[in-house]
């Protein structure tokens, strides 16, 4: 029971950040009553234009929680990919590539400018990693996302394969140390799930109560923090000081 | 070309478990349904969560000639190798009495019994 205890204390503490939402400010108010810190405010880079920009600017300023501008990349190859990184890294905050395909995993875990792969594991039947592609993430900190909406959404019989790939991906985590984030890709309040919920959820993939909270808490707030500084790196190891 | 992953080191790789199995039913049975057979029994007996842990997966599968007749093929009985990872052994064990039928006619599963190898699965309990 103690250990219960110190549980409930350390979910009151702590902030936690969901950084794949796509919607609204319905989703923000919803988000902010189940008791988030942070939300990555999502849009597809086919969408991205002025008026999102602008719109995210009163989203802003009128809610009470972080907010940050995200920018996820769908594409056919890594020549593609590398042209879209280099067009939105400057307009966003944090840049998420949708996997799915090897090379395009294999791409965007070698590219720094990258903070999100997001479900490497998308239409497969294995986890779409390896040790080599997540040695390569944890050495250009590219975060990999467990997402949540394709575990609800997949057919009762087939939804042991994704905590299965989930499991893999924990486990090879678990000895290369890259970034882990667990995400909600909600699209409207009905997909989101509040953060003891998720802590309690990511027990079925065998992950502990502490790399659960890391995943939802501590890692996504690293991301956040880099990306602030990003603008002041000159290249590797060097930055400029104020 | 296909494109594939590089496959894992020995290391990181699950450490596996061959579970020989012999099958008894009214019909004849293919491989498609012996899978199914087992991954619903899987599913409905420790749900999605303990199905994931298993890696379930069917190896080969033998038909086995009559008793009477060394020279026909016995169309009730099969026998063959699933793998799953070591530790799960004994859930995996306890799917198997769970299969009691399969559309509408009934189906016995045995153990045979638990191999670390194919090789030895097939020269210890399948005896070909």
């Amino acid at each position: 029971m103690q250990r219960n205890y110190s549980r409930i204390k350390n979910f009151s503490k702590g902030m936690f950040f969901d950084l794949h939402v796509h919607g609204n400010e319905n989703v923000i108010i919803e988000a902010e009553r189940l008791g988030y810190a942070g939300l990555g405010l999502t849009r597809y880079f086919e969408d991205y234009n002025e008026e999102f920009s602008r719109e995210f600017d009163i989203l802003d300023d009128s809610s009470n929680i972080i907010i940050k501008k995200c920018i996820e990349i769908s594409c056919k190859n890594p020549e593609d990919l590398r042209r879209k990184v280099q067009k939105s890294r400057r307009k966003a905050d944090i840049l998420m590539v949708r996997g799915g395909d090897l090379k395009i995993n294999r791409a965007a875990c070698e590219d720094q400018r990258v903070d999100v792969l997001s479900q490497p594991y998308r239409s497969r039947r294995d986890t779409g990693l390896n040790h080599v592609l997540a040695r390569k993430a944890a050495e250009n900190s590219v975060a990999i996302e467990l997402n949540l909406k394709i575990l609800f959404k997949t057919n009762l019989r087939y939804r042991y394969r994704v905590i299965s790939q989930f499991r893999h991906i924990i486990e090879l985590q678990r000895k290369f140390k890259f970034p882990l984030i667990i995400t909600t890709n909600a699209n409207s309040k009905y997909d989101l799930r509040s953060p003891q919920d998720i802590s309690a959820l990511a027990r079925c993939f065998q992950m502990t109560f502490e790399e659960s909270f890391d995943a939802i808490s501590k890692t996504p707030q690293e991301i956040i923090k880099t990306n602030k500084a990003r603008d002041s790196f000159i290249v590797d190891g060097v930055k400029t000081v104020e | 070309m296909i494109q594939k992953l590089k496959i894992l080191p020995p290391t990181l790789r699950d450490k596996k478990r061959y579970i020989a199995f012999e099958v008894t039913s009214q019909g004849r049975l293919s491989r498609d349904d012996i899978i199914s057979m087992l991954l619903d029994g899987s599913l409905y007996l420790f749900g999605a969560c303990g199905t994931a842990n298993f890696e379930l997966w069917v190896v080969k599968l033998w038909r086995c000639t009559s008793e009477n007749n060394p020279e026909t093929i016995n169309e009730h009985r099969m026998k063959g190798i699933v793998r799953c990872r070591r530790g799960e052994v004994d859930s995996l064990k306890a799917v198997i009495p769970t299969i009691t039928n399969f559309r509408g006619e009934p189906v016995v599963f045995h153990t045979l019994g638990i191999s670390g190898t194919i090789k030895s699965a097939i020269k210890n309990f399948i005896k070909l």
